[in-house]
């Protein structure tokens, strides 16, 4: 087929709006499309946020939990429980504030914006979740901390500390390992896949496949 | 939101440039009652995001950005349900509309098609481009280069010609 021919096919091609189905929309007057769409838009955003919502509050209620028990444990001999229990509320504390920027996110996203614009808006705030699991992953490493007392270094054997010491560089690798790669530049690798494989994270992984198709389109090539 | 005085104004608008939002509809939803909640979808967004429009912008320009993006992210929600529906109305209507085509509507037809098969985002591009809007309108209400539209258009045209020639 010439060059010409495909100009031709491209220039004569109009869909004639069809007059029936016009009318059916417009038929129904603003008001009424105001409220079922209020209705719809109450329905679809009502899980998404309710799920942030709940997620913030139990942050918030770990991390006063967790001050509490550091507060009343303000002493040399705790200093491990401490250090491991602080850097656990100052990881949740921005975990919870991420959320909180994605939940007043989603009331500014604007439909009049640039069409990759708002879809990279659209798609980045569907990956916060990711985002937020993440930053929980550097947690890792004081869950095998917390417990390390004075009776450990007075009475603990050199193979319990081997251990301990093994335990402790694993999870910190794992935990900075997993913080610099969880990123949607890697869903298709198979760990990946592994680790985010439930139903729960299905729209996650699509918003990173459309992220990587804007980035895709983006891109000047 | 538009206040309820500019209510019919907005109405008015809407209707003369109607065109924009069957033809969007059309090109992401092949069900009938989908592309009848994206219509009103999008005439609900474009009442909301009323307040947006300057007249410094085309009002077609301003509507194809709000229409698009409500569209992109219905399509996004709906993809799964409404394929499995969209193939058996595509073969009943492949076969309803087959005979007694002439030609030009069968490569119009087939255009069509062509168009629905495109990804989100270059299908947006070539409704625009098929509406006649310039590489600086289309570059603007896409969020991408005048010289990233030439050169994606030219590759669908392309990958147009190809499926054409191989038919």
């Amino acid at each position: 087929m010439e060059d010409k021919e495909i100009e031709n096919m491209l220039s004569a091609y109009h869909i004639k709006p069809d007059e029936t189905w016009v009318m059916k929309v417009m038929q129904l007057n603003m008001d009424c499309i105001e409220k079922i769409q209020t209705q719809k838009a109450r329905a679809k955003l009502k899980p998404l946020v309710t799920i942030k919502i709940i997620a913030v509050i139990l942050g918030i209620v770990w991390v006063l939990f967790l001050s509490m028990l550091v507060y009343y444990s303000l002493t040399l001999s705790k200093i491990f429980f401490v250090v491991s229990a602080g850097f656990n509320i100052i990881i949740t504390t921005i975990a919870i504030i991420v959320y909180i920027k994605h939940i007043v996110l989603i009331g500014q996203i604007n439909s009049s914006e640039s069409i990759t614009g708002t879809q990279e808006k659209l798609a980045k705030l569907q990956l916060s979740t990711l985002n937020v699991a993440r930053i929980l992953f550097l947690t890792l490493p004081f869950y095998t901390t917390w417990y390390i007392n004075k009776d450990m270094f007075a009475n603990g054997s050199t193979g319990i500390w081997i251990f301990q010491i093994c335990m402790t560089l694993l999870f910190t690798y794992f935990a900075i390992w997993l913080y610099r790669n969880i990123s949607y530049k890697n869903a298709n690798k198979k760990w990946f896949r592994i680790l985010f494989n439930s139903s729960e994270w299905t729209s996650v992984t699509k918003a990173m496949e459309f992220l990587k198709e804007i980035n895709d389109f983006k891109k000047e090539s | 939101m538009i206040n309820p005085a500019g209510k019919e104004e907005f109405l008015k608008m809407i209707q003369d440039n109607m065109g924009i939002i069957f033809k969007i509809c059309n090109s992401y939803c092949r069900n009938k009652n989908d592309r009848e909640d994206l219509a009103q979808d999008i005439i609900y967004h474009l009442w909301k995001s009323g307040n947006s429009f300057n007249n410094d912008h085309k009002f077609s320009t301003w509507m194809y950005r709000v229409a698009l993006n409500v569209a992109i992210s219905f399509y996004r929600k709906e993809k799964k349900e409404s394929n499995i529906i969209s193939l058996q109305e595509h073969h009943a209507h492949i076969e309803e509309n087959n005979q007694g085509l002439n030609e030009d509507a069968e490569k119009s037809k087939l255009l069509q098609q062509f168009i629905n098969e495109l990804k989100e985002l270059d299908r947006a591009l070539m409704i625009l481009y098929l509406e006649a809007k310039t590489y600086a309108e289309i570059s603007e209400i896409l969020g991408i280069t005048e010289t990233n539209v030439a050169t994606k258009i030219s590759r669908i045209k392309n990958r147009l010609k190809e499926k054409i020639s191989n038919r």
